[in-house]
């Protein structure tokens, strides 16, 4: 039964993590239509920086969170600036793979950034928390616990931004009709611009998050983001809710999967459970599939 | 009487491809005009110009007198208000939050709450369908959504693109009705429609466009009888 429990600790654990992950891609997708393929990139930047400005520069640990969903946002203001608005004047056909082909080349460049700064060698991220607190059954450690509760809190500050704030509206309204929404008087560019520096926010304290569980190396969300991108696949390119539940379903999935069979079989069987989906519901469990009457 | 909106040798178009060539005309304010003409000829185009949708080529569109720059956002700044060809609605939001996006630039609750009851008396139907989402209404209630979210930008110039498009008969007249009492208010408005006859009664003036340049203008009778009427439509 204990067992039991600390599956279900880990599992939630991860999937908060996945959720945070995801959320960030599908709100780009949703918005923009686009891949952010530097997504990973920009997480692995969250947990540098607070490396960086706790470790190296000695700030204290506020600084330090502040600093990586800072340098996340900035990453995703520039990812918008150096390439989003220029693919932008090009030719609109090619937006979304233009996109997509020049953020593989901004996380390239951004790990190697990160490899030139911090070097190769994994490092251990110092906003750790020790300890642990019983919940009945459950033996839930305080880092998990931290890390549960800053998702759920990144995911409620989006939500409650995107349905409940004028400009939560507009990057909806963006997002399902970007002409519509430029003739309600909305700046559509402004939007886009908005929506990469929250994906990057979100990104940069997935980041942090991330690298108190395991160590700060160049390529840390390298799995993160594929793991985020099967998450958004499987609830429906786009669809936030969606990208929160199946992280958290996947998440327990694979934990249950390591824990049964080994932690080799965890990312094969999810990737049957993904196939699954995928041939039941092409277009994700919760995707758009728009519901018109004629 | 002052021009609302005036267009001066307006020519635009897509790829490679010219659409208006040349167009010229005035709207006055508190007028009905109706541009008439066969599928393709470019009246869609032609309000998508104004509204900065598609690039101009050529000419001037000024509004209220001045200039109107290139950004579409702008033009509803300016108090543009394009209810475009189709829905071009938002079609997971509810119905409720389409006709907010119409007033997306209105910072003022008050005026807000006006433009959103005075909406909700002239559309009743869409205060029965508040908080349904708009996907899952039929067409002439979209066609309704569209009208109404075009009414909540406040606009002064209001630009309606077919709005009988793929309708049943019945719902074109309701949808016309409403069009007919915002000309009787006194709205400015410029209206698209393929169909002459079913503006016949509703317009101050009509111009006929055919293949990208206005062939004829005038009172919407003497247009029916026009030669040029039957040799858009028909060839010859």
């Amino acid at each position: 039964m204990n067992t039991f429990y600390a599956v279900l600790v880990s599992g939630l654990t991860v999937g908060a993590l996945y959720a945070i992950a995801s959320i960030g891609l599908s709100l780009v997708w949703g918005a923009l239509g686009v891949l952010n393929m530097a997504h990973g990139a920009m997480l692995t930047l969250g947990g540098y920086v607070a490396y960086g400005v706790i470790t190296g520069l000695g700030l204290p640990v506020p600084l330090g969170i502040f600093a990586s969903v800072a340098f996340g946002a900035l990453a995703g203001g520039l990812i918008y600036v150096l390439i989003v608005r220029n693919v932008l004047r090009q030719a609109k056909a090619d937006f979304e793979a233009n996109v997509m082909i020049a953020t593989v080349g901004a996380a390239i460049a951004l790990e190697n950034g990160i490899l030139l700064v911090f070097g190769g060698q994994p490092l251990r991220q110092p906003v750790t928390v020790s300890g642990s607190f019983e919940l009945g059954p459950l033996i839930v450690p305080w880092q998990n616990f931290i890390i549960m509760v800053a998702a759920v809190l990144a995911m409620a500050v989006i939500a409650s931004l995107l349905n409940y704030t004028r400009m939560g509206r507009a990057i909806r309204a963006t997002a399902q009709n970007r002409d519509a929404a430029r003739l309600m008087g909305v700046a559509a560019d402004r939007v886009y611009l908005i929506v990469l520096m929250l994906s990057g926010a979100v990104a940069g304290i997935c980041g942090l998050l991330l690298s108190a569980m395991v160590q700060l190396s160049p390529s840390l969300g390298n799995d993160p983001m594929l793991k985020a991108f099967i998450m958004c696949v499987v609830a429906g390119l786009g669809s936030l809710p969606g990208a929160v539940l199946v992280s958290f379903g996947l998440a327990l999935l694979e934990a249950w999967v390591q824990y049964q069979f080994g932690a080799r079989w965890g990312f094969p069987l999810l990737l049957c459970a993904v196939v699954v989906v995928l041939i039941w519901r092409p277009s994700g469990l919760l995707g758009k599939t728009e519901v018109r009457r004629m | 009487m002052s021009a609302v909106l005036e267009l001066e040798d307006v020519r635009s178009g897509y790829e490679g491809v010219e659409v208006l060539r040349g167009v010229s005309f005035s709207i006055e304010a508190g007028e009905l005009v109706t541009v008439v003409g066969p599928n393709g000829h470019g009246k869609s185009t032609l309000l998508r110009t104004i509204s900065g949708l598609v690039p101009l080529r050529g000419g001037e569109i000024r509004f209220e007198g001045r200039a109107l720059d290139r950004h579409v956002h702008h033009t509803a700044a300016r108090g543009l208000a394009h209810v475009p060809q189709g829905d071009m609605l938002f079609p997971q939001m509810s119905v409720h939050e389409n006709l907010l996006m119409g007033a997306f630039l209105c910072s003022d609750s008050t005026e807000l709450a006006r433009r959103m009851d005075e909406v909700l008396t002239l559309l009743p139907k869409l205060a029965e369908r508040r908080n349904q989402q708009v996907s899952t209404l039929s067409g002439g209630e979209r066609r309704m959504v569209g009208i109404g979210r075009g009414l909540m930008m406040g606009g002064r110039l209001m630009m309606i693109d077919e709005p009988s498009l793929g309708l049943a008969p019945i719902v074109i007249e309701q949808i016309y009705e409403v069009i007919a009492q915002l000309g009787k208010s006194g709205r400015t408005i410029l209206l698209i429609e393929e169909n002459p006859a079913r503006v016949a009664d509703l317009a101050d003036r009509l111009f006929l466009l055919d293949n990208g340049e206005f062939i004829w203008s005038g009172p919407p009778a003497e247009l029916l009888a026009s030669d040029e009427l039957i040799s858009a439509y028909l060839g010859g």
